[in-house]
């Protein structure tokens, strides 16, 4: 087992409980004191303070709980390696309670209170988009890990950006070619009827019939509905591909009642692993899921012929071959997102180093210098893979993986190209003043 | 206790709303266990409940009472304990608070690693709630006040206090702060951050010391202070019973509930107060079901937060109270109509104590999942209070097992036993509830008679707490 993978918390001087007591060696947390913790690591110079934005409590917590674990794995990488331009960082945690409000006001104390050089790590989008004005207000950078394409729409500010996770604008539109040439061309989109849902029916249509497909039939269904037998009739028997992207409690009740209309015939399902990020996917009521094929934005399992730096990052947090911790097989990664926070971090420190980042009077420097960003290569900084980054809609771009149900595991079938995925730009923050 | 800050960001709320409607959305509306839940048989559930509910009813219409009755008279002896030690272990409460206080203000920014908020919320509010329904009223001794103020008194503050409380009140001032207190928890946008948690229990202890001086540390406690009066009414379903006898205690071992047997008539406040405590936890259930939030008009699978729904759920949480009430005494005032009873208030004020096994079950099963995981929380950040980098006791690393309420399998287990505390809770209330009509009747028919429309009451709300459990929701 890896030691990495017990940690959980980063403490103040933004290097795991751990670190500190094997540093000083045992028996000697008697002789800690305060003040000593921030000055172990024999840093000449005063911590990179970055503010963690984390749904701790709230809707977000199962999300929280990993983006934490990540976060923690990064930083303790990054610092054993010397930190950023000889400088350790410093996670200075703040709940927001993954809610829009509170996310706010969280940015206005890191910045005032905490003294952070940055704000980092929020996933859902009510909070992005809640915060972002009060970060751009504030002059502070706010390297968000969200997915939305609320960053790449252009509608944030200069200080929002998107540099670890690909939006959802680009996920959808890369998985249409494989689609449309592996599963068939006639697709029914079965989503729940608000904007979640409208996004994916709003980028999936067109991208699918430019690859020569065809949305057969729409089955928008209301958020609050949680049995879906009077909505199945609605699927055409002609229908090729159902893409399916249910979320909330009701999924397993969704996919049951799936099997039980079709049985053993139907038509072949495409779903987005959203609905079902960290559920075992041996649960009951998901047999039906069996051979059909899922996007993934980084594999939940680990794949047979999964390159080294992969393996060192699931290591890094503790990640098991089913994607849950080490240390207790039940808990489920949310694969799919949090790896986000190990590049965004990784970022954040080539951006500091490339604009020879001292303190907040460099904020803007740091934007810029993560603005200029083009491509990055895979590896041990980018485990999930290559990626290009579009300085002018603050978004990264990069692969996908279509992977599909075996024995109750998701096995990679395709990665997507990075080309797959680009879209025509809507925005352009770079012409946007600081 | 809301930040300016936090007001001037509403409009913002109101913007990232739109904008989130306007479609720019991720949805990570979590899958959760309810999900698993959702595929067990819960209506069976459902209907045994009510079945097990009503059948208990009518067994005791069948049963001569008096067995009953005279059993739950029966108390054993266990043993004496020859010291009172309340200075002692209120004087140590007190110190660990005070280390609390200064973690929430200067400790880890971490509502999962500042002990402030997992004390609070986890080990107070839920913990020791339970732990008072098995074992008495710890309370007395654990409060953070009866030491401090034995030391004033010592120094010359007079032990009766310097002016009485209104008896009129009756228990209305803990009613309004334990309303306070819910609001706080369940509707305030951030109630676990831990330097408004630590400001809010600062002023809340100062308040309190303050009223034990001046109107005398029994007194207060007895009709003010909130925690007191819920956790003594709690503490009346404990087999336990603490008799003081000169420096001492004697410790009687009896049934459950029947302390309740004895208990005096509570005033209409205090029956108010009660049915405010299970109330407010039913609220908590009720107010993350998808049911509530398509009332409010909020699409359950983007909650947008708390910020949002903090007028109707303030509004709900009043509704919750009002409609209990309303039922409650309506049961009591049909029953005591059916069999001629002169003083329906006297009848409620008895009849609620029965209530305590269901709060007490409402907590259990409201809680559990909490108590499994922030538990764990709890006990890594004592070793690290201050967030220094301490490793005080070997847990500071500890890996929070969060699995241990994840999946289909803790899915089943978890729902058994909620679903058991639900039914078993009710069971037991109705049973006691028997045993005081007939107490206060002295007829077999009487009481009987006077319980049918509390016994419905009973069946219906066993069903709603299974359903408030077992129905879709957020969270």
């Amino acid at each position: 087992m890896n030691p990495i993978g017990n940690q959980s918390q980063v403490v103040g001087n933004g290097i795991t409980r751990r670190d500190v007591l094997k540093g000083i060696g045992a028996g000697a947390a008697l002789l800690a004191a305060p003040g000593f913790v921030r000055y172990s690591q024999a840093q000449t110079s005063e911590p990179i303070r970055i503010g963690f934005q984390c749904h701790r409590t709230g809707i977000g917590a199962p999300y929280g709980r990993w983006y934490d674990r990540t976060t923690a794995a990064a930083v303790k990488l990054i610092n054993e390696a010397g930190g950023i331009n000889g400088r350790p960082i410093e996670i200075v945690i703040e709940d927001d309670g993954t809610d829009a409000a509170r996310g706010s006001e969280v940015v206005e104390k890191f910045v005032r209170q905490h003294k952070v050089d940055l704000v980092y790590g929020t996933l859902f989008s009510h909070v992005v988009v809640g915060s972002a004005p009060t970060a751009g207000e504030l002059k502070v950078p706010y390297y968000v890990v969200s997915e939305g394409y609320h960053v790449a729409s252009g509608k944030m500010n200069r200080y929002c950006v998107q540099p670890g996770i690909t939006d959802v604008k680009a996920q959808v539109r890369s998985v249409a070619p494989w689609i449309a040439n592996n599963l068939g061309k006639k697709v029914t989109l079965v989503y729940p009827d608000y904007a979640f849902g409208h996004d994916h029916r709003d980028y999936f249509a067109p991208a699918i019939e430019a690859q020569g497909g065809q949305v057969v039939a729409m089955v928008p269904i209301p958020p609050t509905e949680t049995s879906f037998t009077r909505y199945l009739p609605q699927i055409p028997r002609d229908t090729d591909v159902i893409y399916h992207v249910m979320v909330g409690p009701a999924v397993l009740t969704f996919v049951k009642e799936l099997g039980e209309f079709f049985g053993n015939s139907g038509p072949k399902l495409f779903g987005f692993i959203d609905s079902l990020e960290a559920v075992d996917l041996k649960s009951p009521g998901l047999e039906f899921l069996e051979g059909s094929h899922f996007w993934e934005g980084m594999p939940r399992y680990a794949q047979a012929d999964m390159p080294d730096y992969e393996k060192f990052y699931r290591e890094a947090i503790g990640l098991d071959d089913n994607g849950a911790s080490v240390n207790d097989a039940r808990d489920i990664s949310t694969a799919a997102h949090m790896f986000g926070c190990w590049e965004t971090l990784h970022i954040i420190k080539r951006s500091m180093e490339a604009c020879n980042y001292q303190g907040p009077q460099d904020r803007q420097a740091l934007i810029e210098a993560t603005e200029a960003m083009t491509e990055m290569e895979a590896g041990q900084e980018h485990p999930q893979g290559k990626k290009v980054f579009d300085g002018r809609i603050h978004q990264v771009f990069g692969e996908q993986n279509i992977s599909q149900v075996k024995e109750g595991r998701l096995e990679v079938v395709h990665r997507t190209s990075i080309e797959d995925g680009r879209y025509e730009p809507e925005g352009d923050y770079t012409k946007m003043s600081f | 206790m809301i930040s300016p800050a936090l007001l001037r960001q509403i409009p913002v709320l109101t913007f990232a709303t739109l904008a989130v409607l306007n479609g720019t959305a991720a949805a990570l509306a979590h899958a959760s266990n309810r999900g698993h839940v959702l595929l067990l048989p819960t209506q069976h559930y459902l209907l045994g409940g009510a079945i097990a509910v009503a059948a208990s009813f009518l067994a005791l219409v069948l049963l001569p009472p008096e067995p009953f009755a005279r059993m739950m008279e029966r108390r054993k002896l266990l043993f004496k304990l020859p010291f009172d030690g309340r200075t002692a272990v209120s004087s140590l409460s007190f110190l660990f608070f005070a280390a609390l206080v200064y973690a929430g203000f200067f400790g880890s920014r971490d509502p999962l690693a500042n002990p402030l908020p997992l004390v609070i919320w986890t080990l107070l509010w839920v913990g020791l709630t339970l732990l008072h329904g098995v074992f008495g009223n710890l309370w007395a001794w654990l409060n953070p006040w009866y030491g401090p103020w034995r030391l004033l008194v010592r120094l010359g503050v007079k032990e009766s206090g310097h002016a009485s409380l209104p008896a009129v009140a009756g228990y209305k001032p803990a009613l309004f702060l334990f309303l306070c207190f819910a609001w706080f928890e369940l509707i305030f946008v951030a109630p676990e951050d831990p330097t408004i948690l630590a400001a809010a229990v600062t002023v809340y202890w100062l308040f309190t010391f303050l009223g034990c001086i001046i109107f005398g540390f029994e007194a207060w406690t007895e009709r003010m202070e909130f925690l007191s009066v819920f956790l003594r009414m709690i503490s009346q379903i404990s087999p336990f019973t603490a008799k003081p006898f000169a420096n001492s205690n004697v410790i009687w071992l009896g049934w459950p509930g029947s302390k309740l047997m004895r208990a005096k008539p509570l005033p209409l406040s205090g029956v108010a107060f009660l049915l405010l405590a299970l109330s407010s936890v039913s609220f908590d259930g009720f107010m993350h079901t998808f049911t509530w939030l398509s009332v409010i008009g909020i699409n359950p699978l983007e909650f947008p937060g708390r910020s949002v729904v903090i007028a109707p759920n303030s509004l709900g949480l009043i509704m919750m109270f009002v409609a209990l009430a309303g039922l409650f005494f309506a049961a009591v005032w049909l029953g005591e109509k059916l069999v001629g009873g002169k003083d329906w208030r006297k009848a409620a004020g008895l009849l609620v104590w029965p209530i305590v096994p269901i709060a007490l079950a409402y907590h259990f099963a409201h809680y559990l999942t909490a108590l499994m995981v922030d538990g764990q929380y709890a006990i890594a950040s004592f070793s690290d209070p201050f967030f220094l980098g301490w490793d005080l006791f070997g847990t500071a690393i500890r890996h929070v097992q969060a699995g241990i309420v994840l999946g289909s399998d803790a899915a089943w287990y978890i729902w058994n036993a909620q679903a058991a505390a639900i039914i078993g809770g009710h069971v037991l209330a109705v049973s006691l509830s028997h045993l005081v009509a007939w107490r206060l009747h002295r007829s077999a028919r009487k009481a009987a008679l006077s319980q049918v429309p509390m016994a419905l009451l009973m069946i219906g709300y066993t069903v709603f707490g299974l359903w408030l459990l077992s129905t879709p929701s957020i969270g």
